[in-house]
This record gives C-alpha cells, sequence and structure tokens, in this order.
C-alpha cells in the first residue's frame, strides 16, 4: 500500500539546516499494522505527515496505492487524504465549538456525503466506540479517553484505508490507554492498516512490525510474533 | 455544509462575546453612518426629480461679464426672455416665470407676514405638485386667486376645504391696502426634496409690463422639447437677445455706462439643486454645496473603514486560538476554498447582525441627523429600490472587505504547524499594525478637524465686528411709512430703559457710481438717519457724522467707509465728489466711517456709502435698549410699534443673535465634525482594546518569565504599553501634514481665520495618545499584576 524510497525532508532555519528525514525508505503492506518508535527528533511525526500527505518531501518518492504523490499539489493531496486516510493524535485535536456528534460528522460533510447518511455512519461509530451516550456533550465535558475514543471515532468515520496514529494513548492513563490500543487492533483486524507513531514499547507490542529510525532514518526493524 | 459553517460560526461569536460585541458596535455604527449618508446622498440627487418633466426643465441663467474681466453668474432674469425665446424658437415649447416675494395678510385684526410665489399661470402644467382640493389646469387664471399649500390653508382656515374663500392681501397702501383673493386650489405639502417649496401662490402681475431685458428679479424656466442639442439652443438665444435687446444694450451702455457682456444658457433643472455656480433664490430653495456630501460620506466610509480593520485585526490576531480548528479541518478533508468560504461566512453573519442593528440605529438617531443637515429624511425612503440595493450593496462590501484578508490567512496555516503548537504569531505582523496606524490616522485627523473648526468657529463668534450689537433690537418689516418713523422714535424715547433709536432700508444694497472722474466704484449703500453710527458705537475716523442741522445733509452729503476710501485711493477723502451719473447727481463726502462688518465675516471688507436721502423707504428699525428692564423694554417697544402700523406684522430678533445666525451653518459643521471624530476614535479604541487583550493573552508567558526574573509591575505594564504607544504617534505624524493641508484648504474660504498654529497638533496628538494608552492600560496593567506561577503553569 505504501512504498517511500530515499525520501528527503529538510528544515531551514536562518542559520541552520536540519535534516528530518534521511534517504528514508519503508514499505508497508495493506493490512499492517506497523510501530514507528524512536528518540525525540528522529523525524517519526515528520514522517507521519508526510505519510498523511499533510506536508510534502524535499526529495525521494512516495507511492500510495500505486501512485506517486511526492509532488502532488495541495488540493490533490487533501482529496487523496480526505477519502483514505484517518488521524489520531496524542493531543485528540477535537474542535471544542463542536459536539461529539458534529466532530465525527466533521470528515463526511468534507466528503459531500449526504446528512441522513451521515446522521447513520456516525450513530453507528460513535455506539462501535461506546460513547453514543455523549454525542450531544462538547470535548471539554469529556475525559481524555473520551476524547481520544472520539477522536477515532472522527478518524474512521469515512471508513479510510489507512490510519495514522500520532502517539495515540501519550496523553491517556494506563487503562485508558489500553482500551485504545484494543479498538486500534479491532479496526486492523477489520482490515484497515494502521501506522501509529509511539514512544511505548507496550503499545508497540500491538503492532506486527517495529520501524525504529535515528537520525532520519531506519535503524533496524523488528518483526512482532 | 452551509449549516455547519453557521454553526460553528454562531458559536465562535458566542464563545467569544467581547470580541463578538467589539466588532458588532463597531460594524453597526459604521454601517448606520453609511446608511445616514446614502439618505442624505439620495436626497440630495432626487432634487426635482419628482417632476414628471424634470429632464425636459431648464432654468435660464446669466453670465455677466463685467469691463475688468470677472463674470457674474446669476440665475435671475425680466420678464423678457422666457415669451420671446418661446415665440421664435419651436424647440422651447414652454416657459414658467416664480418669483418669491412676501405678502401681508389680515385676518380679523391680525397680520402676518407670508412668503409667496407669484408664478405665470400655465406653473402646474410644468411643475408636478399634487393637489389636495381644486384643479390645477385654471387655478392661476384669476388675478384675484390664490393657491395655497395644506399646511398654510390649515394655518388660516382650519383643516376645512378654503375653497372659494378669501384671504386679505396687502397689495397697496392706504384704505385699499387690502383687497380679497380667492383660495382657487390647495396643494399637498410640498415635497421636501423640492427647490420649489409652495406656501402661496399668486398670478404673476404682469401689469407693470417690465420690457427690459437687463433686469434681473425672478426665475425663467423653459420647457424643451426632449432631443435638443442644449449647446445649439444656447447659442441660438443668445442671437435672439443680442438681436432683441440690441437698443437697450446700447442705451444702457450709453446712459449708464453698463458695458457688461451678459449671456444666457440653460441649466438642466436637475442640476439646480447641487450647482455651485448659479445661485438659487429668488424664491428657490435649499440649494446644497455637492462638497457637504463629499465631507459626509469621507466622514461615513472613516468610521466603516476602522470597524472593518478591526474586525480584519482582531480576526487575525485571535488566528492562533483558531489554528488548531483549522488544522482539524484540513487534516479531515476541508480544502482552503471551503475554509475561505466559512471564515467569510462567519464575517458576513457578524456583519448581518450588525446591519439588522444598523437600521434600528438610523431609526434611532435620523431626528438628530436632520436636524445636523438641515433635512428632513424619513426611513420610508427605504422604499426605493436603489437605496435597498445600496444598503445590500454595502453590506456585502462590509462582509466581504472585513472577512476576505482573514478569511485568505487563516485558511491558509499549515495543518502540520498548527496541530504540533508550531504557528508563529504570524510574521512581524505589519499589516496588522499598519492597519492599526492607519485607524488612528483617520483619527486624529478627524480630531485635528474638530480642534480647527472650533476654533475658527470661535474665532468667527469672538471677532470684534467694529460695532456694538449687544441689546439691540433689530425690527424687520418692509415699507414702513417715513412719516411714522420719527414719531415712533420720541414715543420710545420717553422710556428712559430705551437709549436710542434709528433705522435702515433694510438688506443690503449695491450699486455703482463714478469717482475721479469717471473711475467705475462699485460698493454697498446703506441708507441711514444721523442716529445710526452712534447708536452702534462705530466711530468716525475723519470728518464728521450726519447732522440733522445740515439741511444739505439729507440732500447731497455721503459718508465712506475706510475701505472706500482705500479702494478709490483717496489722500483727502473729505469733499470729495461721488458721482451717480445715470441719475446726474453728485454728492459729496462728509465723513469717513471707520470699518465694520456689516456683512457675515465668510465675505471680505467691502467698500460702503452711506446716505441719509429721503426719498428710500425704510426696512428695519434698531432700537437699543438698557440691560436692565429688558422685557419691559420689548413689550414698550412691540406696542408703540403695534399702534404706529397696526397692519404690519411686528416681529424682533436681538442684532447679536442674528449676526450669530449667519454661522449657523458652521455651528452645524462643528457639530457633525465632532460626532465623526468622537465615533471614530470611539471605534479606534474598541478596537485597540481587542488588540490589547490578545497581545496580553498572547505574552502571558513572557511576562510570567520576566516577573519571576525579578521586572516590575510598572516596567511590564510600559513595556507593554509602548508597543502600541509607537503605533499611535506614527499615526499622528502621517495626520498632521494631511490634516494641515486640508484645514487650511477649508479656512480658505474664510477671509477672517485663525492661524493653524502647532498647539493643535499637539493637542489632538495628545489626546489622541492618552485615550489611546488609557485603552491599552487597563489589559496591561491587569497582565503585569497577574500571579506569574499561574501563567507558567498552563504550559
Amino acid at each position: 500500500m505504501i512504498k517511500i524510497t530515499d525520501l528527503e525532508k529538510f528544515y531551514r532555519t536562518e542559520e541552520v539546516e536540519t535534516i528530518a528525514l534521511n534517504k528514508l525508505s519503508i514499505h508497508v503492506n495493506t493490512g499492517e499494522f506497523v510501530a514507528i518508535m524512536g528518540p525525540s527528533g528522529c523525524g517519526k511525526s515528520t514522517l507521519l505527515n508526510i505519510l498523511g500527505m499533510l506536508d510534502d518531501p524535499d526529495g525521494g518518492s512516495y507511492v500510495f496505492n500505486g501512485i506517486e504523490v511526492a509532488h502532488f499539489n495541495e488540493r490533490k493531496r487533501a482529496d487523496l487524504r480526505k477519502h483514505n486516510i484517518g488521524f489520531v493524535f496524542q493531543s485528540f485535536n477535537l474542535i471544542d465549538e463542536l459536539t461529539v456528534f458534529e466532530n465525527v460528522e466533521l470528515p463526511l460533510i468534507y466528503t459531500g456525503v449526504p446528512s441522513s447518511e451521515r446522521v447513520k455512519r456516525v450513530e453507528e461509530v460513535l455506539d462501535k466506540m461506546q460513547i453514543m451516550h455523549r454525542r450531544n456533550h462538547y470535548p471539554q465535558q469529556l475525559s481524555g479517553g473520551q476524547q481520544q475514543r472520539v477522536a477515532i471515532a472522527r478518524a474512521v468515520v469515512n471508513k479510510p484505508k489507512l490510519i495514522l496514529a500520532d502517539e495515540p494513548t501519550g496523553n491517556l492513563d494506563s487503562s485508558n490507554g489500553n482500551d485504545v490500543m484494543e479498538l486500534l487492533t479491532d479496526l486492523n483486524e477489520q482490515g484497515t492498516t494502521i501506522i501509529m507513531v509511539t514512544h511505548s514499547e507496550h503499545d508497540a507490542r500491538y503492532s506486527h512490525r517495529i520501524i525504529r529510525l535515528l537520525d532520519g532514518t531506519t535503524v533496524m526493524e523488528n518483526i512482532m510474533i | 455544509m452551509i449549516r455547519n459553517y453557521f454553526k460553528t460560526a454562531f458559536r465562535n461569536l458566542w464563545r467569544n462575546k467581547g470580541f463578538s460585541l467589539i466588532n458588532i458596535v463597531g460594524l453597526s455604527v459604521g454601517l448606520a453612518c453609511c446608511m445616514l449618508i446614502f439618505l442624505y446622498t439620495m436626497d440630495e440627487v432626487s432634487y426635482d426629480r419628482f417632476n414628471v418633466n424634470a429632464a425636459n426643465i431648464y432654468h435660464l441663467v446669466v453670465d455677466d461679464k463685467g469691463t475688468d474681466g470677472q463674470v457674474h453668474k446669476f440665475s435671475s432674469t425680466g420678464d423678457m426672455p422666457g415669451p420671446n425665446f418661446k415665440r421664435e424658437l419651436p424647440d422651447v415649447q414652454d416657459f414658467v416665470r416664480i418669483q418669491g416675494g412676501n405678502y401681508t395678510i389680515k385676518r380679523g385684526n391680525e397680520v402676518f407676514d407670508q412668503d409667496a410665489l407669484y408664478v405665470d399661470s400655465n406653473f402646474f402644467s410644468v411643475f408636478t405638485f399634487p393637489m389636495l382640493y381644486g384643479k390645477p389646469e385654471h387655478a392661476l387664471d384669476d388675478p384675484h386667486s390664490v393657491v395655497l399649500s395644506e399646511e398654510i390653508a390649515e394655518k388660516y382656515f382650519g383643516k376645512v376645504n378654503p375653497i372659494g374663500k378669501t384671504l386679505d392681501l396687502k397689495v397697496g397702501d392706504g384704505v385699499l391696502a387690502f383687497q380679497p383673493f380667492k383660495v382657487s386650489a390647495v396643494t399637498r405639502k410640498s415635497p421636501q426634496n423640492s427647490s420649489i417649496k409652495i406656501k402661496m401662490l399668486l398670478p404673476k402681475k404682469v401689469n407693470h409690463d417690465d420690457n427690459q431685458w437687463n433686469n434681473f428679479f425672478e426665475n425663467t424656466f423653459l420647457v424643451i422639447k426632449p432631443g435638443t442639442n442644449i449647446k445649439q439652443l444656447d447659442a441660438k438665444i443668445n442671437k435672439i437677445y443680442l438681436t432683441d435687446a440690441a437698443s437697450q444694450i446700447k442705451e444702457n451702455a450709453d446712459k449708464y455706462g453698463d458695458k457688461d457682456k451678459r449671456s444666457f444658457s440653460l441649466q438642466p433643472l436637475l442640476e439646480m439643486h447641487t450647482s455651485t455656480d448659479y445661485p438659487a433664490d429668488n424664491g428657490l430653495s435649499d440649494q446644497s454645496n455637492p462638497m457637504y456630501s463629499y465631507i459626509l460620506s469621507g466622514i461615513a466610509l472613516f468610521i466603516l473603514a476602522i470597524a472593518c480593520i478591526n474586525f480584519v485585526n482582531l480576526t487575525v490576531a485571535r488566528s492562533l486560538k483558531r489554528a488548531k480548528e483549522i488544522g482539524i479541518r484540513k487534516v479531515v478533508g476541508g480544502q482552503r476554498k471551503q475554509l475561505i468560504m466559512q471564515f467569510l461566512g462567519e464575517s458576513f453573519i457578524l456583519s448581518f447582525i450588525a446591519f439588522v442593528l444598523s437600521i434600528a440605529l438610523v431609526q434611532l438617531i435620523l431626528p438628530v441627523f436632520n436636524t445636523l443637515a438641515n433635512k428632513a429624511l424619513a426611513f420610508s425612503y427605504l422604499l426605493s429600490f436603489k437605496l435597498v440595493a445600496g444598503y445590500i450593496g454595502i453590506f456585502l462590501l462590509t462582509g466581504l472587505l472585513a472577512g476576505f484578508y482573514p478569511a485568505l490567512v487563516l485558511s491558509g496555516f499549515n495543518p502540520v504547524q498548527t496541530l504540533y503548537n508550531r504557528t508563529q504569531s504570524v510574521g512581524k505582523n505589519y499589516l496588522s499594525k499598519g492597519l492599526v496606524i492607519l485607524q488612528f490616522t483617520l483619527a486624529t485627523f478627524l480630531i485635528i478637524s474638530t480642534i480647527t473648526i472650533y476654533s475658527q468657529f470661535s474665532y468667527l463668534m469672538k471677532f470684534d465686528l467694529g460695532y456694538n450689537d449687544k441689546n439691540v433690537v433689530s425690527i424687520t418689516a418692509w415699507n414702513l411709512d417715513k412719516t411714522k418713523i420719527p414719531i415712533l422714535k420720541s414715543e420710545l424715547l420717553k422710556d428712559p430703559s430705551i437709549l436710542s433709536v434709528t433705522a435702515d432700508q433694510g438688506g443690503r444694497w449695491g450699486t455703482m457710481a463714478h469717482i475721479n472722474g469717471n473711475q467705475q466704484q462699485r460698493f454697498d449703500m446703506k441708507h441711514i438717519d444721523e442716529d445710526y453710527l452712534p447708536l452702534f458705537q462705530v466711530p468716525m475716523v475723519k470728518g464728521r457724522n450726519f447732522s440733522k442741522a445740515m439741511v444739505s445733509d439729507s440732500a447731497n452729503a455721503v459718508l465712506v467707509n475706510e475701505e472706500f476710501v482705500k479702494q478709490a485711493g483717496w489722500k483727502k477723502p473729505i469733499g470729495e465728489i461721488v458721482d451717480f451719473f445715470y441719475n446726474k447727481k453728485k454728492y459729496t463726502v462728509v465723513g469717513v466711517v471707520k470699518n465694520y462688518h456689516f456683512l457675515s465675516l465668510t465675505e471680505k471688507m467691502s467698500p460702503m456709502l452711506y446716505t441719509m436721502k429721503p426719498d428710500y423707504p425704510w426696512g428695519n428699525v434698531f432700537v437699543k435698549i438698557s440691560d436692565k428692564n429688558k422685557s419691559e423694554s420689548l413689550n414698550r417697544i412691540q406696542k408703540e410699534f403695534k399702534a404706529l402700523f397696526p397692519f404690519i406684522p411686528y416681529q424682533y430678533k436681538f442684532k447679536d443673535a442674528e449676526v450669530a445666525e449667519q454661522y449657523d451653518k458652521e455651528a452645524k459643521w462643528k457639530q457633525i465634525v465632532t460626532f465623526g471624530a468622537v465615533l471614530t476614535i470611539f471605534i479606534s479604541c474598541i478596537g485597540l482594546f481587542g488588540l490589547a487583550t490578545l497581545s496580553a493573552e498572547r505574552r502571558k508567558k513572557e511576562i510570567g518569565i520576566r516577573k519571576v526574573l525579578g521586572a516590575s509591575v510598572e516596567g511590564i505594564v510600559r513595556k507593554l504599553s509602548t508597543d502600541f504607544a509607537k503605533l499611535v504617534i506614527i499615526a499622528a505624524v502621517i495626520a498632521v501634514p494631511a490634516a494641515w493641508w486640508a484645514m487650511h484648504k477649508w479656512l480658505e474660504n474664510y477671509p477672517y481665520r485663525i492661524d493653524i498654529n502647532a498647539w493643535i497638533f499637539v493637542l489632538a496628538g495628545a489626546t489622541v495618545l492618552v485615550i489611546a494608552l488609557a485603552t491599552v492600560s487597563y489589559q496591561a496593567i491587569k497582565a503585569a499584576i497577574a500571579n506569574p506561577v499561574n501563567s507558567l503553569r498552563t504550559e
């Protein structure tokens, strides 16, 4: 599903150029659950953003589902993204002004799903995430675990082929964290490809494969058994 | 999708009530100002348009080129042009002449002064005035008929139909002075946007058959065939004038030395109201200078622009808080276009709320505005399609103006940066700073203007006019019986609190005579008696005042003012001759009067000549009363006047009040500009308050760290305030030359004016700075005294 070759990304400020990704090559198959690990600043999040087409690489190739996307413009990327990729963040990133229901509904609005269909699908996914009873609450009224469930609901409501999770349990206690990991595992078992950035060895054990990064390049790949 | 935009927009507005309030208040005031100005200009351009035939009606105007090359423009003609042009030119389909006048009406034992218009009997076939009673066609056929307007009819007859009833009008002197005129029709109240305001119409008396082409005393309107080339027609009428009037022109030149070249031209009726060239007088009213529309529009647009800037600045400044939302929307698939739509939607909702409020606001302040702008505007004008379209236009424009830039900036945020809290406070904020500078430049400009206008006004009011107008009662009445003035005088002077009585012929009169042989000299002329100059305490510079003892004074003595002497170039004015060559009379100068301002200070000192010739009528009686027993004195004057002149309406004013009235226009502009300045500074400041709030919030952590490291509260307040103070100072520096230039231009209209002193700029700058600092310091102090522990912990 994903094939990146010699991917490069630099950050420049006036004085220094930092290499975030250094000729990185990774291959992810459809249906895989991959964890990306590494110390702070090794380029994990940069990689995730490029994979999620939020950011563009400075060099190399990125083939998504057989399409070269490295040089797509913003609109094309947005188009591909909204139909194929769901995001889960460490800090949940829910819109404070919208209710639980409306937050989850948002991706469907942007993909142009008609209103009645939207209600059905949002309710379905909220039910699955066991957060239906909170549908009319605002994010601030929820606990961290609940917020992350809403965020996952939002990520999956469009039935994406790929979910990118950036330290999804980072802001949660261990019990809530485990719940979230179970949810992700379930999704993976139903066929969704998952790529997750994490600091936690515990979380990484839920995946099929761990890719370890250091200074913007792969240092080790472990296959989980 | 749209529903979702609305929802977020509303919730955003609600959650940030403070900022929404700032924006809504600012925008609604700005929109209300624009609406009022729209109403005003709509009214201005709608003048006389209600006449069905308006596009084909032309006003005959005259350019008079004197021998000195100066062109005097006036809009009066005599009786001749109308009928002659119609007879000789098929393109001239009709003509109607209108002359303003004033009648005394007697009802029982009471007498009233009534403004009237003398018009040709076809008046109603040219102009469209709806009737309340009677038919317009033959209303003016009978020379003893009168047409009244609704409100005047009600004044004399009450609310009944007065057709067929009579009014006694004073048409002559003596026993038969009053004659009955039969009411033949009643018009509805004249539209307020009409240059012709009907109160009372009388058939034009052509009985004195004025056959002089070179008399100018009434308005002539011509109805021109549609499609006529007006330039060519102008040439044709002048050819007729030069042919038909040839002998009169020659006679005038030979006999009276009148060598002025005159030419007629056609002014479209629809351009008459805002013409600055030709005065609309002799019965026409309300002419206004389009400059006022420009100034008013300028102020309104200033205010709206400042409100829009508030929106732009506050939205962009708050964008950091919304960055996350934007990032998320992008991550889940929102495209930039959709986000732009969303943010524009927010500005439109805000503008819409402001728009609805502004309509209410306009309703509320319309009466005040009407007084200020001397209008009778009504909101019912809203029914006009153009106005509604205009309002919707400014609403859309406001929404777009306020929302476009923020929408563009906000939608351009990079989601990666916003979601990882990497967003910087949008560059160095040059735009936002620039906009604040613009706001305060406009505010400072208006404040400088206000102070200048105030000081010029007070300069005019306190100007030493060269005479004493205090406690002088001025009674205006035309054609007072000459023989009765001495009786009035002696009766009044029996009262010890009445100090002096005098009279002149009233109004402003001017003529021309020969001096130094046959040098032409134009001057104002006043017919007075020997008590006039002493009553007003005007000193003589040379020679002597008129004297009753000198019998020859009334026959051939004149006084002149210093300006006259200066223009005549006389070294020894006493004994000089003024030659009224056209009636072969020569007068000798017996005294020189110290210059005093007999005209409004909007005009330069003019040469003036005084006579005591008995053949002029009296029109103005002046009574100087003592400071004590004023009301008794006033009663006494009224009683004596009524006893002597029972059929002349008694009306008086104090001379100093009359003088002050000359500056009504200035007083109004003073108020309008003050309002403008106050609103501008107010809206600028609420915007600044919002920015200061956001800046304090953004720098909370910085302030916390500084405090932990030992910064004092004063130090922090100073630090937070100086940033804004700098902007205001830059604004003042920009505003000063602009305001200096504009005020200089404005003051050029006044021959007597203040110098624009540096103190005006200093005062204006200081005012703006103090107001701005007061606004900012509240937030600065709040931020500085906050406990640093709280601000540091949140990170």
